[in-house]
C-alpha cells in the first residue's frame, strides 16, 4: 500500500514555546483528501491533533490550512492533486495560533464585523416591521452574487501579502463584502462603507496582488472586488457616482392578484 | 474620502508625469545640438513654455514621488510614527524642495 508523509505542526500553548514539525505516515486511499489524512492520524496515531473541521464538503469554511506553502481548504484539496507524497500542514499564516492547526480567526470575524456586513435599509421603519420584500431583478442580483458566496474561511486573508504586513488593513474578506452590500439597491449604507474603507490603511493598500482570488475556494474573487469597491469610490469622491435608486417593496400579498387561476375541482365535492 | 481623493491625484500626476517627462526628454534629445550646451539650456531658461513645463514636472514630480514615498511608509507600521506627524512632515520636506527647486528656473527666465 502506498504510504504518504504528513509533517504536520505542532504546538501547545502554555507547553511549546514555539511551533515545531512532526511527521506521520498515512496509507493512502483512492480519493483522499488533506482532510481524511488529518482525521486517520487522530483517529489511529495521535489523538491530541487538534484541527478544525466540519461540512467536510468546502461549504463551512473551517477546515483552513496552510498546506504545502498554499492556503487551502483541507476537506477540498484532495492529496492526488498536491502531486507528491509528502504533505506539510500548517496553520493559516497572518493568524495567531490557538493550538496545533486552529488559527485564531478572532481578527477575521473583527474586521468583517467593522464593515457592517448586513443591508442598512433607508426606511428603517419597513426595516423594523417589513411589510413585505424588496424587489430586485436577476441583473442587480448578477452585480453581487458571486461576492456574497464568501464563506469567511480565511483563506484569502491568509494569502493576502498586505494584510501580512499592516495589521491594520481590513483585507479581502472584509473588502470584498464591503462591496457586496455596497452594491446592493437594498442598502443604504454606502457612505459608512466608504468612509471605513477610506482610512489610511484602508482600500487603497491593496496592491492587487491576486493571492486572494487564488486562495479562494468558493470562486469569490476578492481582488475584483476590491477594484471595483475602488472604483466606486473614486466615481463617489468625483461625484461621478450614479445614485442607485432605493429597492421598490413588492406589492403586499393581500392587494396582488394570483398569478394562476386556481383551477376548478375535477372531483365533485361531497 | 480624503484618502481617495489623494489617490486620484497620485494617479493623474502619474498620467500627467507620462506625458511631461516624455515631452521633456523627446525634445531633448530631438534638439539640434547639445541639450546641455550653454546656448541650449539659457534658451530654454529664457523660454516661458520651458518654465512652464518644469514647473509642471516639477510639481506632478514631487506630489507624485512624496505620495508614494508615504504609502510605503504607512505599509512599514511604524507603531512610534505618528500619522499627522509624517503627512507633516513630507509636506514640509516636499514644500522646502519645490521652493528652492522652482527658484532656479524663475531666476534664469526673469
Amino acid at each position: 500500500m502506498q504510504e504518504l508523509t504528513f509533517k504536520v505542526q505542532r504546538y501547545l500553548p502554555g507547553k511549546d514555546k514555539k511551533a515545531y514539525i512532526q511527521q506521520f505516515t498515512v496509507p493512502l486511499r483512492q480519493g483522499m483528501t488533506v482532510l481524511d489524512g488529518l482525521i486517520y492520524i487522530k483517529e489511529n496515531v495521535d489523538n491530541t491533533l487538534s484541527f478544525r473541521s466540519s461540512c467536510r464538503m468546502g461549504i463551512c469554511g473551517s477546515c483552513g490550512m496552510f498546506i504545502n506553502n498554499f492556503p487551502m481548504l483541507a476537506c477540498h484539496t484532495p492529496v492526488e492533486e498536491l502531486g507528491t507524497d509528502r504533505i506539510e500542514v500548517r496553520s493559516l499564516p497572518n493568524f495567531p495560533v490557538i493550538r496545533d492547526l486552529v488559527a485564531d480567526l478572532d481578527l477575521l470575524f473583527e474586521k468583517h464585523k467593522s464593515i457592517k456586513p448586513y443591508i442598512i435599509s433607508p426606511d428603517t421603519e419597513e426595516a423594523e416591521e417589513p411589510t413585505a420584500e424588496f424587489l430586485q431583478s436577476g441583473e442587480e442580483l448578477e452585480g453581487y452574487v458571486q461576492f456574497a458566496y464568501c464563506v469567511k474561511c480565511g483563506l484569502c486573508m491568509a494569502a493576502c501579502p498586505t494584510v501580512a504586513t499592516d495589521a491594520l488593513f481590513p483585507g479581502p474578506q472584509s473588502l470584498g463584502q464591503a462591496y457586496r452590500y455596497c452594491t446592493d439597491r437594498r442598502d443604504a449604507g454606502v457612505e459608512e462603507r466608504f468612509h471605513q474603507a477610506d482610512s489610511r490603511h484602508g482600500v487603497w493598500l491593496c496592491h492587487l496582488a491576486g493571492a486572494c482570488s487564488e486562495a479562494c475556494p468558493k470562486g469569490v474573487d476578492p481582488a475584483l472586488a476590491i477594484q471595483l469597491l475602488k472604483r466606486a469610490m473614486v466615481f463617489d469622491s468625483l461625484r461621478l457616482k450614479k445614485k442607485k435608486k432605493p429597492a421598490s417593496i413588492a406589492q403586499p400579498l393581500a392587494e396582488s392578484k394570483p398569478k394562476i387561476d386556481v383551477p376548478e375541482f375535477t372531483v365533485k365535492q361531497p | 474620502m480624503r484618502e481617495t481623493r489623494l489617490k486620484i491625484l497620485q494617479y493623474i500626476t502619474g498620467i500627467g508625469l507620462f506625458f511631461l517627462v516624455g515631452t521633456h526628454l523627446i525634445v531633448s534629445l530631438l534638439s539640434s545640438g547639445e541639450p546641455t550646451s550653454w546656448e541650449s539650456v539659457s534658451g530654454r531658461a529664457a523660454s516661458a513654455g520651458w518654465l512652464a513645463l518644469f514647473i509642471f514636472l516639477l510639481i506632478f514630480g514631487l506630489y507624485h514621488g512624496i505620495h508614494g514615498l508615504r504609502t510605503i511608509i504607512m505599509e512599514l507600521s511604524i507603531p512610534k510614527l505618528p500619522a499627522k506627524v509624517l503627512d507633516w512632515t513630507l509636506l514640509v520636506i516636499g514644500l522646502a524642495i519645490f521652493g528652492y527647486a522652482v527658484y532656479i528656473p524663475i531666476n534664469a527666465f526673469l
